[in-house]
């Protein structure tokens, strides 16, 4: 049973990106507990500039949100065995909810590929397929189209 | 990353009295020796005060390692756009149209389902049901897009509360005007008074 699931105090950060030759790129964003969802996404790639939105979303999205996290028992899970961030890229899931705070970091996972192959596959895969989803949760950012929006969030 | 701190203050004073009453209730002693938890957004700067005040139990490596010095220059607090809004109650619009989100929607459900029953209210510009993609079953969500302000809350009205295949949906707004108060998040206490809190100011 999710513990937490209902009582009202919840966070969400989730990153990913890498250093390389356009820069600093990544993808940042974060539910907070008032409901403001910001999200940052850098690339100097074509002299791309920092994207930056925030947005405040109904009670109802972040409800929905905490039920995929509960769902998904990814508070359950620890990162110690999971392939440590590395100069491919880095990614950094952090959840407050209830009275546990989770802040695991691992490398880029590309595919299932990468999760079988690592130490803790079954930990690993719930990582890999709840911030797909935690992606896509977000509704659309009031300066997007969904097609913009989901175009950027798939792209990695 | 001075800037940062500025701006990461942004929560109502009530509400952080709040959490920390929650934070009291809900604390689970079982690990005294747990540090108090370091929220680490690049984004806010620094740790929502009304977060970091309660004890939690912590896991990961995220608190560990602290060595990303850069975080807070990935992006300060300050230049995020966001659309003007009075900040008062109310639904947000979105660039194209007004964003509904429809919840406790079946496993099974189709895209046509949703078409079906949402356009009767209006012409459905965008839907999103997004699937779980480990069952490939539908997550339980969907994002439903009208132009107008009347299509969406017609199908608020007429939907929220309804069955679609068998389940019962709930229908609301995706975003809003302005922060919530913590009393639409709070769903767990019965009794529904709070004495020890004065009435809020608005």
């Amino acid at each position: 049973m999710a513990t937490g699931e209902d009582s009202g105090e919840f966070y969400l950060r989730y990153y990913v990106g890498h250093k390389g030759k356009f820069g600093h790129e990544f993808l940042e964003f974060e539910f907070r507990p008032d409901g403001k969802l910001r999200y940052a996404n850098n690339s100097n790639y074509k002299n791309d500039t920092m994207i930056r939105k925030e947005v405040f979303l109904n009670p109802a999205v972040l409800r929905e949100c905490r039920r995929i996290i509960a769902d998904s028992e990814i508070m359950k899970e620890d990162d110690n065995n999971w392939p440590e961030p590395d100069n491919v890229g880095r990614q950094e899931l952090e959840i407050v909810m209830g009275n546990e705070h989770i802040s695991f970091t691992t490398s880029k996972i590309g595919s299932l590929i990468d999760v079988q192959s690592s130490k803790d596959p079954e930990g690993l895969r719930i990582f890999y397929y709840l911030v797909q989803v935690s992606h896509r949760l977000q509704p659309v950012p009031p300066h997007h189209t969904c097609q913009q929006i989901d175009e950027k969030l798939f792209y990695f | 990353m001075a800037s940062a701190d500025v701006e990461a203050v942004d929560f109502e004073p009530e509400d952080d009295d709040l959490m920390d009453e929650d934070g009291a209730v809900d604390v689970d002693n079982s690990s005294p020796r747990a540090p108090l938890p370091k929220l680490k957004s690049a984004i806010t700067g620094g740790a929502p005060s009304s977060l970091a005040a309660a004890p939690k139990k912590t896991k990961g490596r995220g608190f560990r390692d602290d060595t990303d010095a850069d975080r807070n220059s990935r992006f300060a607090a300050r230049d995020f756009d966001s659309l003007d809004s009075d900040g008062g109650p109310g639904p947000q619009r979105s660039i194209e149209g007004w964003i509904i989100l429809v919840t406790g929607v079946h496993e099974e459900a189709q895209e046509d389902d949703l078409q079906n029953a949402f356009g009767e209210f209006g012409e459905v510009k965008n839907l999103h049901l997004n699937l779980d993609r480990r069952t490939g079953f539908v997550k339980g969500y969907a994002l439903i897009e009208y132009e107008n302000l009347e299509e969406a809350q017609a199908a608020i009205s007429a939907m929220n509360g309804t069955e679609l295949l068998t389940q019962t949906i709930s229908v609301d707004w995706a975003f809003s005007n302005g922060p919530f108060k913590r009393r639409n998040m709070r769903r767990r206490s019965p009794r529904g008074h709070r004495s020890r809190s004065p009435r809020r100011r608005y």
